[in-house]
């Protein structure tokens, strides 16, 4: 008897890993598909500019919840937002984050993506470790938030080297609410200026 | 010169009881035995909960009128001294050299690292702190190769402000330090410490015509720090609509990330239900 309780305990303690690995591997599988995808998307020369751009923006629309993002970072200043307000702000959130992006992009030459492992959160998310491989100074670790929701897996926050992107933005943009007097219309504002200037940027970089 | 070597001492002997009893605690979620650094999992209406009152990075800044007046001037010193220099440095002295002369550095502050390690009483840190300052200091020649990393014993900061929050100490208010940037106060004097514990300050403390050593290392330490920084500062200026937060909550984080020691401060984020 003693026996068949301890096989009994042993299958569950077995089928418990099991099921942890395979969530922790299909999400690191889904950032390492992503992470070629984005690698083939820049070294490839035979790819436009334009088509390029168009590309990253549907990795980033269709990998990353922009709108639990978006609230997220928002943070207690969603509720007072008027319904107006939040399309405006999700709407701006989403442009600045794909325009930094393209830009971060554009500096990658010889780095590497690699992944490193996964890990299982308390808060049922998977955390997908991967560094950029610098051949010439250190590494930079970056960790990528991963849930499954309704059997479709997206990111959800990008921490560089523990920092959580989220975090820091949450806390910068209530800087900048609270500096406009409380009010969400100051990020709007503040985001359409910062879009403003991504887009001089990317312009005069295609006049070149 | 002597007589600030003295004062920066006594502050500290003076500081770390202070610290102790005015336990102004802005980390409170490192405190869980269990999983320091962890913020346990909590439903939508929890979560709404804790980011309802204004997050304890701007809760922690009273200062911020002249903290910002400071970071405008360091800005200003910035463009028109330091990232000249700066540039210079990274245009002058090949790749190579650079790192040379990064870890060169890097080896002289071991005997710091070591000092925190043993304060904290991390002894397996302190073992592998003090193996790679012998053998990078003979084998590497004076801290010249890194020969320690490859033998897999990796660098591992330390410094006496994470000492003081592993002594339980609180961050303090949020301060930004001319030239310097970013601190909080107990970083402050956890530079200080640090000073004190240098033993090469020891000994250009005793022989005063080796202070001029002692400076031109500083000058050399914050040249290498931006040089090998630039690319994270040049990304945030970028990208950021308020920089001054920015820096502010990065320079919070990353100290929060060395003191948690362990990667595990990963739950704090967007998650399904805040998309509801």
């Amino acid at each position: 008897m003693k026996k068949f309780i301890f096989l009994f305990v042993l299958f569950f303690i077995g089928a418990g890993g099991a099921f942890a690995n395979t969530e922790c591997e299909k999400a690191e599988a889904f950032m390492s598909e992503i992470g070629e995808k984005v690698i083939t998307l820049l070294t490839d020369k035979s790819i436009s500019d334009h088509e390029r751009a168009n590309q990253f923006r549907e990795i980033l629309e269709t990998k990353f919840n922009g709108k639990a993002i978006a609230k997220f970072v928002l943070g207690r200043y969603w509720k007072q937002a008027s319904e107006e307000e939040k399309q405006r702000f999700l709407e701006l959130f989403k442009e600045t984050t794909i325009a930094s992006y393209a830009t971060r992009f554009k500096e990658y030459t010889s780095e590497k993506f690699e992944i490193i492992g996964c890990r299982p959160e308390a808060d049922g998310g998977v955390t997908v470790l991967s560094q950029i491989v610098r051949p010439k100074s250190q590494n930079i670790p970056i960790n990528w938030k991963v849930f499954e929701k309704k059997g479709k897996l997206m990111i959800y926050d990008v921490a560089l080297e523990g920092i959580s992107m989220s975090v820091t933005q949450r806390s910068e943009f209530s800087a900048v609410i609270q500096k406009g007097g409380g009010k969400v219309q100051a990020i709007n504002n503040a985001l359409e200026k910062k879009l403003a200037e991504f887009g001089k940027v990317m312009n005069s970089e295609i006049r070149q | 010169m002597k007589s600030l070597g003295t004062v920066f001492f006594l502050f500290n002997f003076v500081f770390s009881p202070t610290c102790l009893l005015a336990q102004q605690d802005a980390l409170s979620y490192i405190d869980n035995e269990l999983h320091p650094g962890q913020i346990e999992h909590m439903d939508a209406a929890e979560r709404q909960e804790v980011l309802e009152p204004p997050s304890a990075v701007e809760d922690n800044d009273p200062l911020e009128p002249i903290n910002r007046g400071v970071f405008w001037v360091n800005d200003i010193l910035d463009t028109i001294l330091f990232d000249r220099i700066s540039e210079m440095y990274v245009g002058i002295v090949p790749e190579f050299l650079r790192e040379r002369v990064g870890y060169v550095l890097r080896n002289l502050s071991e005997p710091i690292v070591l000092v925190n390690n043993v304060l904290q009483g991390e002894m397996g840190d302190a073992e592998d702190t003090l193996r790679r300052f012998l053998i990078n200091s003979t084998v590497g020649v004076g801290g010249v190769f890194d020969v320690s990393t490859d033998l897999n014993i990796p660098y591992k900061r330390e410094d006496f402000g994470l000492t003081l929050a592993s002594w339980g100490c609180g961050s303090g208010p949020y301060l930004v330090l001319p030239i310097l940037g970013p601190s909080n106060l107990r970083d402050t004097f956890g530079r200080i410490g640090d000073y004190s514990f240098d033993p090469i300050n020891w000994w250009a403390y005793f022989s005063d015509d080796k202070a001029a050593y002692s400076y031109g290392r500083t000058a050399i330490q914050i040249l290498d720090a931006k040089a090998e920084n630039i690319a994270i500062i040049e990304d945030l200026n970028k990208n950021a609509i308020d920089r001054y937060a920015t820096f502010r909550s990065w320079y919070t984080e990353r100290r929060n990330h060395l003191i948690a020691k362990e990667d595990v401060k990963a739950t704090d984020t967007p998650h399904p239900d805040d998309e509801e």
